[in-house]
């Protein structure tokens, strides 16, 4: 990733220097790249609903990264955007179902020493 | 319909139902323009629902941050209708919605593991203080148990004081063990009880009551070698009936205390002197110890009765 990232830079600065007009989107690049690896990080991968933003997540980052060796900055804008919304989606999604775990988890405990209790 | 106009629908569930249900029956896109794109449509039933759940109490800041991307994303349709950047905005807010739903999930499962840890450490209070109240109540219980002991053994060591003037006592592998004379008890010959024989028994039974209840009592009857050996036990037997009798009168439970006959067969002294058939003459009152000790002062084991 770090490897595509280093290439796709290089690749921008050149395409910047060629034609002069309007600059990739780099900024939003970076934040869309930094909210998927946030989701990865809180293990996203592992809850179904959080996972499936995480892959529609990685696939406009994909797209946008297309858009940019076109050069439709604007439109590899607009799906690094969309990418960013789903990462962070499926960050939420992940928090949440951790959540519930632990909660389910500490009242199962309860019920176990009520019952031990009596 | 202008931005402001467009915000206030999107705020308000219901000005927005009634719009959409209008725009639908009358089968017309809204205000005459193009109907909105599947990002916004889903963009303004995320939010409403959101906005109806838990959302508004528990994450209000996030519901915000979705209400006003749905804003932006009414307003750039207003101005551009479905352009790539409208549908995008529609898109980011419909999934603000849902992360602003998520939060509301998230806060509610904590608040559901604050309460159940709460729960959990005052159970594991109640039971550490009822196990420590049972712990002060065994100590109490205990404390009493010994004090009582304690008062046992003084009322014991009382009764055998006064018990030593008249009779042997001592203790061997079969317990304490009573003597009493024969000739201090009995006539020659008869297994009735004299008239001095039953004061000195009444100390004897205090003292006996003053034992454990657990503890069990052995009256055993003992003659001299005169006389033939079945006479001898038949007649050691009676006078130990006759002492056991006296005794359970004398209140002594009747469950703890047996008599036994052993004739001639367990002699203490020299039956070919008077004195020494004196002094086998006797009754023996056993109490039988708690455990069987074995202390090798024991005179005889009382065997083959």
């Amino acid at each position: 990733m770090r490897t595509r990232l280093t290439l796709l830079g290089t690749s921008l600065s050149l395409v910047v220097a060629a034609c002069g007009g309007a600059s990739p989107p780099t900024h939003q690049l970076t934040e869309s790249n930094s909210a998927i690896r946030a989701a990865e990080e809180v293990g996203a991968e592992n809850t179904p609903k959080a996972a499936l933003h995480l892959k529609m997540a990685r696939d406009h980052l994909r797209n946008a990264e297309a858009l940019i060796v076109e050069e439709e900055y604007e439109d590899a804008a607009l799906v690094l955007k969309r990418a960013e919304a789903d990462a962070d989606l499926a960050l939420a999604l992940a928090r949440e179902a951790q959540a519930r775990g632990e909660a389910e988890a500490a009242m199962r405990k309860v019920q176990e020493l009520k019952r031990e209790v009596q | 319909m202008d931005a402001s106009q467009s915000m206030s629908t999107s705020i308000s569930a219901m000005a927005l139902r009634t719009v959409l249900g209008l725009s639908v029956a009358l089968g017309l896109p809204a205000c005459g323009s193009a109907p909105p794109s599947p990002e916004l449509v889903s963009a303004r039933a995320t939010y409403e629902k959101a906005s109806e759940s838990q959302a508004k109490e528990l994450v209000p800041d996030q519901l915000l941050s979705a209400r006003q991307a749905l804003e932006a994303a009414e307003s750039e349709f207003n101005d551009d209708e479905n352009s790539t950047r409208a549908r995008t905005l529609a898109y980011i807010a419909q999934r603000k919605a849902l992360i602003a739903m998520a939060g509301a999930g998230i806060m509610a499962a904590k608040k559901m593991y604050e309460e159940a840890d709460r729960e959990y450490r005052e159970l594991l209070e109640t039971v550490a203080k009822t196990s420590r109240d049972r712990l002060g109540k065994t100590q109490n219980e205990l404390s009493k148990e010994r004090e009582a002991r304690a008062d046992v053994e003084k009322r014991l060591s009382a009764a055998m004081k006064s018990l030593e003037e008249i009779a042997k006592v001592k203790e061997d592998s079969r317990g304490t063990v009573i003597t009493l004379s024969g000739s201090v008890l009995f006539k020659t010959n008869a297994a009735s009880l004299l008239p001095i024989a039953e004061q000195q028994l009444r100390k004897v039974a205090e003292a006996l009551n003053a034992y454990d209840e657990d503890r069990k009592i052995v009256v055993a009857g003992h003659t001299d070698s005169r006389g033939s050996s079945t006479s001898n036990r038949r007649l050691s037997l009676a006078r130990a009936e006759s002492v056991r009798a006296f005794l359970v009168n004398s209140g002594v439970s009747p469950d703890r205390i047996s008599a036994s006959g052993r004739g001639e067969d367990e002699p203490v002294a020299d039956n070919r002197s008077a004195e020494g058939r004196a002094n086998n003459r006797r009754v023996e009152i056993i109490v039988e110890g708690k455990q069987a000790s074995s202390s090798p002062d024991s005179a005889k084991p009382a065997s083959g009765n």
